[in-house]
């Protein structure tokens, strides 16, 4: 880091913890995340917002954390894939991933959970093509999808399940 | 890569105004930062000064004035997609909304940056020139309006001095017996074409054509020679086609990798028939004032 | 192979056929999974690649004078360095086919996106200051950018000096071929001319082929670190033991002095097969005296491998009553400025080209040319994909021609199994008439079709398999649990699962006693490569074997303990058996070795069965691309929609037949991707769509409405089980399938990708646009 560059701290939940950390405000968010905090789940890819290989929630919301500043998540929690699973228990979702072959080489998965927690925080039990819809944005280049949709839909007919899960960062 | 920069804090807009003016070229304003950043971090453009409007209050909120909805500059597209207000008077601009980009860029993208930036390849500029949307324009020390047709300049350019910001986007109602709608064309990530379309009629004639395009030219505009050939006839399938020819004739069309230029003229005629279409049976309903 | 056993009793397979939950599944839904990017080691520096402006130039200065001063920055590496003291003994060109690419431009630059230099710091900002302080300036020389040009009289050579064939190219002789001529493969069978010139029928025409962006999502990564025992790296690479060998070689190491560690890969798809950014992030690491890590962008991704871009004539012939002649085919392939894999691509291209059908006459030759543009080197299916809608669109052309279903004709000239694809090769091994009826079952062949939907099906083959080299090690430990060594590339493909499910299998041991250790050459034992559809087949076979031999040992300590012969015994739930008495693994190894310690190692080993194992002996197998696609047309735009797809998985034995349909459905999008929006635009020399902005991937919106991925065993492959590989065939047969669909319309495309705008010019060429609006 640049010391001679601005510099500020700030405070923020990351998976329910609190971190406090000074940061250049050039720094991504990403790389905060990753280089920082060393929760290297979220992953650079595409760098121009299209993949979303390195989506993380701020507040609830998916954003691509590879064009997003460390210095917007201050004040707010932020959740990543590897605050997903509670006391060892995985999500539905990712629960459900696993059951379906829903994941091959890995790389898009943490995006895709969350992007699919995201969905499933609004429509509990969503239909195939709802969860295309909501997919549309976020890549993969191994499972051509189609296992992936069905993941989501399975986790979403656990729906009581989903619900009752700590809504992380939701208002 | 990110070169250093410091982040300022304003809490009005004419604060926001004066660190735009005292740092000239070297400051930017930064919204959501979806188009700001990766344009700095590929080292296209260097600001060491960025001036946050997220700290200045009230920029994002979206209300009904009357039967305008005014839509604050920071309002998401998100936001915008969802909100009752902008479901209820402009209906049409929600379901734009809810097209732009992917759900990670709609969740912190701005309309406010959005118009800013300017990318040719971009929705909602191209409906609310249709819509007759003004801009609203402020600086220390005064504001301006800008009808949206005119906030264009070229090319990643607008009319917005250095020193202004965007503060709301006024989208007045649509008159009674009008409708509007917006279709476009996409294989990429950005539209190759969009075309927006609103219409009013009376006694069976248009009375009001605005046909609005984008993403084909190096900035949304009208197309008056096809909205000419409207106003005054019956919106037959026969009329809406010779109009939906013209925009496709008429429109400024640059070649670039998202199609050659007769392709793209051929894509607006007809995505221009498409909206026409749509919005002359919303403007037939016989329900009420509708969109 | 080994000596004959004499029988062990199984019991029917009970995991092995299953869909059992992949090993690597938790880690990667959890984000524990690491790879490389994710890795840190003590020390490292963060590297950074300065890349050629210029498609041809020479270089006529570089300073990096100033990039070496500025603070944090700890190594620059030039081509000067490469050619200095400090690098005595390294050869700076490598190349598994031909040796022709420095490490770090030398003097010269071959296309935009070469390497020029490269700069380790300690932080990714610092290093990429750096760059930006380093000066280079290009003189540049004419650039050939098209092969045309490439071939043209007078066109510069990109390459000079004898030729210096790599170590791994398995294409027999390599010889040094005239100009851009990277190389050219040919084969004939009888005598085509007389054949064209007596048959009733002829199709001819002329094709093109994109280039085509890999995109895995996670970009080349690698970590070099040099130790007093050697070289150390960890790579997202398919072939670790290939690259080891390569950076042995040119660095004047032994090939123990060479580790490569592969964590998990994010996806690969041949765009990090063989050697890739290894030597530069090896020769920055010694430069710097420290690890250094480099982590390509996707736009560096882009130059440093692609799918070749290609274009074809081809001419199929046929008989009035429906039977095939001959075919004869010229094939130009792209390779851009290094050789990387285009001599085997040209030869696979060349293979492909007649499709399985009973030829009377074939006559191929391919080339692969050198151009000024980034280099093309594995994707997924290459050569079949290249080739199989074009051969497959002749065949329904010659259909059209003599008034037969396309379906009833394919049926009538394929070859059926045992038949000889080609002479010296391996015969068929599949029955693929089979596999085209059931897809086109799938596919509603022979039911009315609404308007502007057509229906398409392509056959063809992919010779699969690579070399047939495969090791594989089980250390079955005091406490039954077991370690398999195994180097094959975990790429998402599910080989670390597939292999526990035969490990299960052949020890009857539960599928959570058994460890697969990721690839590591100072541990895992030789696998020649991961790709070629080959890790089931052959390194399965490995594990299969090795599992075996752990059996035998096993059941020869139970044997002599009860002094019986080891016929009467079987294994089942991790012991042996002697009818109800038994003797579990542990007690074994307790007895073997007289304590609660030692191990017992099972060993495996997949060689050539016949001859050197070589490309023209092969192919170890043929792997099937068999598809289906029924396409809805919009004349208005030219947008196609695909209703339906199907494909063909004709695997022999699906060990896993979840993953077997996984891999089908990935190769099928991608083959989706080929067929309607993939391509690499290029400006001279220079990519003009290098981001994903710009280059089309599919998502979740273009998928069929309905598809289906036919799974067909016929025991039929040389793999554990009667198992032959899967995951390339549906980019060849999607493609076909789609463009015959087209066809069947009327819309006969010579050009990939079917983009809106292309399909919409020629529905307007054919007048069709009309007669569409009219119908």
């Amino acid at each position: 880091m640049d010391t001679s560059a601005p510099s500020r701290r700030i405070a923020l939940t990351v998976n329910d913890r609190p971190v406090d950390a000074l940061i250049e405000p050039r720094e991504l968010l990403l790389d905060f995340l990753r280089d920082r905090l060393g929760l290297t789940g979220a992953k650079r890819s595409c760098d121009v917002q299209v993949c979303g290989a390195c989506t993380v929630l701020l507040d609830g919301q998916a954003v691509s954390a590879c064009c997003t500043l460390a210095y917007e998540a201050r004040g707010r929690q932020v959740t990543t894939i590897e605050g997903l699973a509670a006391d060892g228990r995985l999500h539905p979702l990712q629960e459900a991933f696993a059951e379906h072959a829903a994941v091959q080489c890995g790389f898009c998965t943490p995006g895709m959970i969350l992007t699919a927690v995201t969905l499933l925080q609004e429509v509990s039990s969503p239909t195939a093509a709802q969860v295309a819809a909501h997919l549309r944005g976020t890549l993969c280049r191994c499972t051509g999808y189609w296992k992936i949709i069905e993941a989501v839909v399975a986790a979403g007919r656990r729906g009581q399940e989903i619900e009752a899960w700590r809504p992380v960062g939701l208002p | 890569m990110l070169r250093p920069f410091e982040v300022h804090e304003p809490s009005t807009v004419a604060d926001a105004s004066r660190l735009l003016e005292h740092h000239g070229e070297d400051a930017a304003v930064y919204a959501g930062g979806t188009e700001l950043i990766p344009v700095m971090r590929d080292g296209l453009a260097h600001y060491r000064h960025l001036v946050n409007l997220k700290t200045v209050p009230a920029l994002d909120r979206i209300t009904g004035e009357g039967d305008m909805v005014r839509v604050g500059a920071l309002a998401t597209h998100r936001a915008i997609e969802r909100s009752p207000v902008v479901g209820a008077r402009a209906p049409v601009l929600a379901q734009v909304a809810a097209g732009v980009a992917n759900l990670r860029v709609r969740n912190v993208g701005t309309l406010g940056g959005n118009l800013c930036f300017a990318e040719p390849h971009s929705d909602p500029a191209v409906l609310l020139i249709a819509q007759n949307a003004s801009i609203v324009l402020a600086r220390d020390g005064g504001e301006r309006r800008v009808n949206a047709e005119a906030f264009f300049e070229g090319i990643l350019r607008t009319v917005r001095r250095p020193d202004e910001i965007l503060v709301w986007v006024d989208v007045p109602a649509l008159p009674p017996h009008s409708g509007a709608a917006y279709a476009r064309f996409a294989l990429h990530e950005r539209p190759t074409a969009g075309v927006a379309v609103a219409v009013t009629l009376n006694g069976g004639a248009v009375t009001s054509a605005r046909i609005a395009v984008g993403s084909v030219g190096p900035m949304p505009a009208r197309v008056p020679e096809a909205e000419a050939a409207l106003v005054g006839r019956d919106p037959d399938a026969r009329a809406l086609r010779e109009a939906a020819a013209l925009a496709g004739q008429a429109v400024e069309v640059l070649d670039d990798l998202y199609g050659s230029e007769d392709y793209k003229r051929h894509i607006v005629t007809v995505l221009a028939a498409k909206a026409l279409d749509q919005a002359v049976a919303r403007a037939t309903r016989p329900t009420g004032p509708e969109h | 192979m080994a000596a004959r056993r004499p029988p062990v009793t199984l019991p029917v397979p009970t995991v092995v056929g299953t869909a059992m939950r992949r090993v690597d599944a938790v880690e990667k839904v959890t984000g524990a999974a690491r790879f490389t990017g994710d890795l840190i080691v003590p020390e490292m520096l963060h590297g950074r690649v300065l890349r050629s402006s210029s498609p041809h130039a020479r270089i006529a200065r570089l300073d990096v004078s100033a990039a070496a001063r500025l603070a944090g920055v700890r190594a620059v590496l030039t081509g000067a360095d490469l050619l200095s003291e400090g690098f005595a003994g390294t050869d700076p060109y490598y190349g598994h086919a031909i040796k022709d690419r420095p490490i770090v431009a030398i003097d010269r630059v071959r296309f935009a996106g070469e390497p020029v230099a490269a700069v380790a710091a300690d932080d990714p900002a610092t290093a990429d200051e750096a760059l930006l302080a380093i000066q280079v300036e290009y003189e540049d020389l004419p650039a050939v950018t098209t092969v045309q040009a490439a071939l043209a009289a007078g066109a510069p050579r990109l390459h000079e000096g004898p030729l210096r064939p790599g170590l791994f190219h398995g294409l027999g002789e390599l010889h040094r071929e005239e100009g851009n001529i990277c190389y050219h493969y040919h084969f004939a069978r009888r005598d085509v001319a007389r054949a064209l010139a007596a048959a009733d029928v002829v199709v001819e025409g002329e094709y093109t082929f994109p280039a085509v962006y890999q995109y895995a999502m996670e970009p080349h990564t690698v970590i070099a670190q040099w130790g007093t025992d050697g070289l150390t790296i960890w790579a997202c690479c398919q072939h670790p033991y290939l690259v080891r060998a390569e950076l042995a070689e040119m660095f004047g190491l032994s090939l123990s002095g060479v580790r490569v560690i592969v964590p998990y890969i994010g996806g690969g798809f041949g765009s990090k097969s063989y050697t890739k950014m290894e030597p530069i992030t090896a020769a920055l690491a010694r430069k710097a005296g420290r690890p250094v890590r480099i982590v390509n962008r996707v736009d560096e991704a882009m130059v440093t491998t692609r799918r070749h871009n290609m274009t074809c004539s081809m001419r199929t012939a046929a008989t009035r009553d429906g039977r095939v002649v001959a075919r004869q085919c010229r094939i130009w392939l792209d390779t851009g400025a290094y050789a990387d894999n285009g001599p085997r691509v040209a030869a696979t291209a060349g293979d492909a080209a007649p499709g399985p059908y009973r030829w009377q006459a074939v006559d191929v030759d391919a080339w692969a040319i050198y151009t000024n543009t980034p280099p093309a080197g594995s994707y997924r299916g290459f050569g079949a994909t290249h080739l199989q809608w074009i051969g497959e669109s002749q065949i329904d052309a010659l259909a059209r021609k003599v008034g037969q279903d396309p379906l009833t004709f394919r049926q009538r000239n394929l070859l059926r199994p045992g038949e000889d694809v080609r002479p010296g090769g391996k015969p068929l091994d599949a029955d693929l008439v089979g596999d085209v009826t059931k897809v086109a079952a799938a596919i509603g062949w022979g039911a009315p079709k609404p308007p502007l939907v057509g229906r398409g099906v392509g056959v063809g083959l992919l010779a699969a398999g690579a070399h047939p080299v495969s090791t594989a090690a089980i250390r079955l430990q005091v406490d039954g649990t077991a370690v398999l060594l195994v180097s094959t590339s975990e790429l998402g493909q599910g080989a670390r699962t597939v292999f526990t499910q035969i490990v299960a299998e052949e020890l009857a041991l539960p599928p959570d006693r058994i460890r697969v250790m990721g690839a590591d050459t100072q541990f895992t034992p030789y696998d020649r490569s991961t790709g070629a559809s080959r890790s089931t087949t052959l390194a399965g076979k490995a594990v299969q074997h090795a599992a075996a031999d752990l059996r035998d040992q096993l059941v020869a300590i139970a044997g002599g303990t009860w002094g019986l012969p080891h016929a009467s015994l079987g294994v089942r739930d991790a012991a042996v058996w002697h009818e109800t008495e038994r003797l579990s693994y542990p007690d074994l190894i307790r007895k073997h070795f007289g304590m609660a310690g030692g191990e017992l190692i099972g060993r495996g080993e997949v060689r050539p069965q016949r001859g050197t194992g070589s490309y023209a002996e092969g192919p170890v197998f043929w792997e099937v691309c068999v598809g289906g696609a029924e396409v809805e047309l919009d004349p208005e735009t030219g947008q196609i929609r695909v209703r339906r797809l199907a494909s063909v998985a004709d695997v022999g034995k699906a060990i896993n037949p979840q993953l077997v349909e996984a891999q089908d459905e990935g190769a099928c999008l991608q083959g989706l991707g080929n067929a309607l929006f993939e391509e690499m635009l290029f400006e001279n020399g220079h990519i003009v769509n290098g981001s994903l902005l710009e280059y089309r991937v599919p998502t979740t919106a273009d998928l069929p409405d309905e598809y289906r991925s036919i799974l067909v065993e016929n025991a039929d492959g040389p793999g554990p089980y009667g198992a032959k590989g899967v995951g390339e065939g549906a980019l060849a047969a999607v493609p076909a399938a789609i463009v015959n669909a087209l066809a069947d319309l009327g819309v006969e495309m010579r050009e990939l990708p079917l983009t809106p705008e292309r399909v919409w010019r020629r529905v307007r060429e054919l007048g069709l646009q009309k007669s569409a609006q009219e119908g």
